[in-house]
């Protein structure tokens, strides 16, 4: 948003007068996973424009299936990366581990296995795949080799190995089956099993998941009020009822919108919750915040104009073009969308459209950003000038687009943008921007940002889970859930906390940072080192046990060349090649790009083999994004 | 003397094999108190660190800490008496916070049944209180290290030195690296160190940085002990001689006349140098 920008050229009562106040959004930009979660956000909404079922739960499901067991490994490659280090014998070893426990649970006999109990085969195999962990590491540490060469030769060994010995015990390179084993019904349960989507209706659902939005929604812009706008002690109890007033129009708005029916009506409601959210956040700036004392007067200087012109120039090109290229013939049949699909009419216009709506709009915010150094006065009008040009849009789109979700879902979410930039430029305007920082202030936006989007995402899944008949018609294949999702997101939450929050953590990024240094300070590092190579062995235990109950029977390559996968999801999600930075939470985003694309190109009716060029592009967009990013921020401090 | 120095050294002397690289050294570190070592490249500097930072065992001599008599077998030892090092290199990871790194290997932490984690609030206002202590205000103490400046790098180091207990602080060549306004920085932090009541021993090869905060100063060269002086037993100018070794000076001006005698602007050099010589020397002796 336009208002944040320009904060680094603001003298302020700081002991350095080298260093600027850092803004949230700067603040926010630093975090290395932030590049990758707005890749996922843009890959996710193009192939939810471009193919049906992708959107829908059932595409949703299928996606989050591979990027859950690409995920779990991603998420304990990007410790060791930050550790410094690399595994080669990661993926291989997920299959490992999967043929491993077969032939530990399998029966004796002609063909057999060694015939133990699940409840002895399950931990021996972890036992032995920690082991192998743990020869990785202490190689590495005591030989003081690269853990590039000594992990390719633990792979050579397990791929091998692999090999070697399901044609020596079973004549045949596919190691079955798990479902021998004693104990296997409650195993399964663990490592397999599945939640089939409620399909019944559920009637209030609407009401449920658009309240979900619309509070995590105010609870984001309110904890970024909080993070970005002065506040003033004691507070002014006098914008409580201005408060009171939005919030009650905008939730009269939100039940009379469900409930009418009808365009014209539809608009008036709509009308009055918007009205609504600006009332409230208005009051809640008012209550809180400290008024603006130099608003400045408007001053638009030549090159503001002239980008402002600019961009307007690029919006109305892109919808005069999209109008007129509208007479051409249009293509019904929807499995003609495929590669090709770019190179039709239709397509050519939807470029157009799309391109030259967006670079307006990109220009259209550098103006206003520009116009925010001058006084705030010329700042909050071209952001309203920008939020009038969303709202256009909106309303093109609403009456030209044909696939109903871009008629519904888009035309809402362009109406929301303009509402939140209209709302955050009056209060910009308004109310005096921090130039310094204010720790309880800075606690309290971040908790309600964060409870805002989770609240969000549980709207969003709500959605997902609750999907009409109707709506039904549209799947693609089958709308189950795996538990392997549950494993990935617990893998994520606990390696998060561990990197954010432990003395392990914070070791593991001296260890790859500093390793002289760490050492000299009394960090354990070849400890270190060697517990985060067992958690990738671990965390391929954890994949061979979902795969070994998932399949049943395991190709004997199973996993192998997954490694390299791996590290690009850790790097893509932001991780340092060279160690000592990163986030476990930005691997995950990485893997869940990796899936989306993989699972998307097929959806789009495209060869699946596109996927490489694919992935090989948004490897380097990510690593240049995210370099740029990183040095943007730093210089910006 | 009511109270025992905090670290006492009696003619200590380093061998290794044939090779003499310390004899003789004798000075004394007082709580609240800098004791300067000086020397060129080559002095005995390093070996003189190692001895106290207890990397090296002393051939001969007596180690005293606070009275008593030592020998450390290792660095462990010397850290358990409160004698903390701060190499060049500083130890710090730049990637990493500042709180992270300020508590680095020694994290508080809370814990709920098997649950143990780094108690982030305090290692946060800790490290900030102690950074205030040494005249730096760090805002963000999530600021990562690599983005201060060299002189912040280096008080984050002594910082924690003295957080964790550190009753004698050795800086080793702390302003080497550093520019002229950063050099300034780190001997305000050094006299910081020394108002807190830690005994400092700065080592360096700058006599200029020297003067204006040592209480004591030991003078190196080629392994021999120059002397130990308290401040007022010295000045500045004999300081600068006896470091260089004022003969050794006189012969380089020699040595610098004849090399330059076929250069006309190196010769311009060589009378610069010849005179600057002789105008410290005079001023030594004035002194006298």
């Amino acid at each position: 948003m336009a208002t944040d920008v320009a904060t680094a050229d603001v003298p302020a009562s700081v002991p350095d007068e080298r260093l600027a106040y850092r803004g949230p959004i700067q603040r926010l930009l630093v975090q290395p996973e932030i590049g990758a979660l707005v890749g996922a956000i843009a890959i996710w909404v193009f192939f939810w424009a471009v193919t049906v079922p992708f959107g829908t739960a059932g595409g949703t499901a299928n996606w989050l299936d591979v990027a859950a067991t690409l995920g779990i490994m991603a998420v304990a490659v990007a410790m060791l990366m930050i550790g410094g280090e690399f595994d080669l014998s990661a993926g291989a070893m997920t299959g490992a581990t999967a043929i491993l426990v077969i032939m530990l649970v399998k029966d004796t006999g002609e063909l057999g296995g060694a015939g133990l109990s699940l409840w002895i085969g399950i931990p021996l195999s972890l036992v032995l795949a920690l082991g192998i962990g743990w020869f990785n590491g202490t190689l590495v540490e005591r030989t003081g080799l690269p853990s590039f060469i000594v992990t390719l030769g633990a792979f050579f060994v397990i791929k091998g190995a692999k090999l070697g010995f399901a044609k020596l015990f079973f004549e045949t390179i596919q190691v079955g089956r798990i479902d021998e084993g004693a104990g296997y019904d409650f195993w399964r349960k663990i490592f397999s099993a599945v939640w089939t989507r409620n399909d019944h209706i559920f009637n209030s659902r609407d009401i449920f998941y658009v309240g979900l939005l619309i509070i995590g929604g105010v609870a984001i812009l309110v904890g970024l009020l909080e993070l970005t706008y002065k506040r003033r002690t004691p507070f002014n109890l006098g914008g409580l009822p201005i408060t009171g007033i939005g919030v009650a129009a905008g939730l009269v708005g939100l039940f009379a919108l469900h409930a009418t029916d009808g365009i014209a009506a539809n608009f008036i409601w709509a009308a009055v919750m918007g009205a609504g959210v600006a009332i409230g956040a208005y009051g809640i700036a008012l209550w809180r915040f400290e008024p603006n004392q130099d608003r400045g007067r408007l001053q638009l200087s030549s090159e503001v104009l002239r980008l402002a012109g600019i961009g307007t120039g690029l919006l109305a090109l892109g919808v005069v073009l999209g109008l007129i290229l509208d007479s051409a013939p249009k293509i019904e049949d929807r499995e003609i969308v495929n590669i090709f699909f770019l190179l039709t009419e239709q397509g050519l216009r939807a470029i157009l459209f799309v391109g030259l709506a967006i670079a307006g709009l990109v220009v259209l915010l550098i103006a206003a950003s520009r116009a925010k150094k001058s006084s705030d006065t010329s700042g909050a009008a071209l952001s309203l000038y920008t939020a009038l040009g969303v709202t256009v849009l909106a309303f093109i789109i609403r009456s030209e687009a044909e696939a109903p979700k871009f008629r519904t879902e888009l035309f809402s979410a362009l109406l929301l943008i303009a509402l939140v930039m209209a709302t955050w430029a009056v209060v910009g305007l308004y109310f005096a921007q921090r130039r310094g920082p204010d720790p309880a202030a800075d606690r309290l936006g971040r908790s309600l940002a964060i409870g805002g989007v989770l609240l969000a995402t549980l709207g969003v899944v709500v959605r997902l889970l609750f999907t009409k008949d109707s709506e039904l018609a549209t799947l693609v294949g089958q709308t189950q859930f795996r538990i392997s999702i549950l494993w990935f997101i617990i893998a994520a939450a606990v390696a998060t906390w561990i990197l954010a929050r432990t003395r392990f953590g914070s070791w593991t990024f001296a260890v790859g940072g500093s390793k002289s240094a760490s050492r000299q300070v009394g960090v354990p590092a070849a400890r270190t080192k060697t517990q985060l190579f067992m958690i990738v062995s671990g965390a391929a235990w954890l994949v061979g046990m979902l795969l070994a109950f998932r399949l049943n029977t395991i190709q004997a390559s199973t996993g192998d060349g997954k490694e390299f996968e791996y590290i690009i999801a850790a790097v893509v999600g932001g991780t340092l090649l060279t160690g000592g930075y990163g986030t476990a939470a930005g691997a995950a985003i990485g893997a869940l790009i990796m899936a989306m694309s993989q699972q998307g190109i097929p959806f789009a009716g495209w060869n699946s083999d596109w996927r490489f060029v694919f992935l090989g592009s948004i490897l380097l967009l990510a690593v240049l994004a995210n370099n740029y990013i990183r040095k943007t921020a730093e210089a910006a401090s | 003397m009511s109270e025992p120095a905090l670290l006492e050294l009696e003619e200590i002397s380093k061998h290794y094999g044939n090779i003499i690289a310390l004899t003789g050294v004798t000075t004394l570190v007082n709580a609240g108190e800098v004791t300067c070592v000086l020397g060129d490249n080559g002095a005995g500097k390093s070996t003189f660190i190692k001895i106290i930072a207890g990397a090296h065992q002393q051939s001969e001599g007596t180690l005293k800490v606070e009275g008593e008599e030592v020998m450390f077998e290792s660095p462990r030892d010397a850290l358990a008496l409160g004698i903390a090092t701060v190499y060049q290199d500083l130890a710090v990871v730049p990637l990493m916070s500042v709180w992270r790194n300020f508590f680095l290997g020694s994290e508080p932490t809370k814990r709920i049944g098997p649950f143990k984690w780094i108690d982030k609030e305090k290692a946060s206002r800790v490290a900030k209180e102690e950074m205030a202590k040494m005249g730096i205000d760090i805002r963000d103490t999530e600021q990562a290290v690599g983005t201060l400046s060299g002189g912040e790098r280096q008080s984050v180091a002594i910082a924690r030195a003295a957080y964790f207990g550190a009753k004698v602080l050795i800086l080793d060549e702390p302003t080497s690296a550093l520019g002229v306004k950063q050099s300034g920085v780190v001997l305000k932090y050094i006299l910081e160190a020394r108002n807190r009541g830690l005994g400092v021993i700065f080592i360096t090869h700058n006599p200029n940085h020297a003067w204006p905060v040592g209480d004591r100063f030991l003078i190196l060269n080629r392994g021999k002990s120059m002397g130990n002086f308290a401040k007022d037993e010295i000045t500045r100018d004999e300081l600068i001689m006896m470091m260089a070794g004022g003969a050794e000076l006189e012969e380089l001006t020699k040595e610098l006349e004849t090399v330059a005698a076929g250069d006309e602007a190196l010769a311009h050099l060589a009378e610069e140098f010849a005179e600057e010589v002789e105008v410290l020397e005079d001023r030594t002796h004035d002194d006298e």
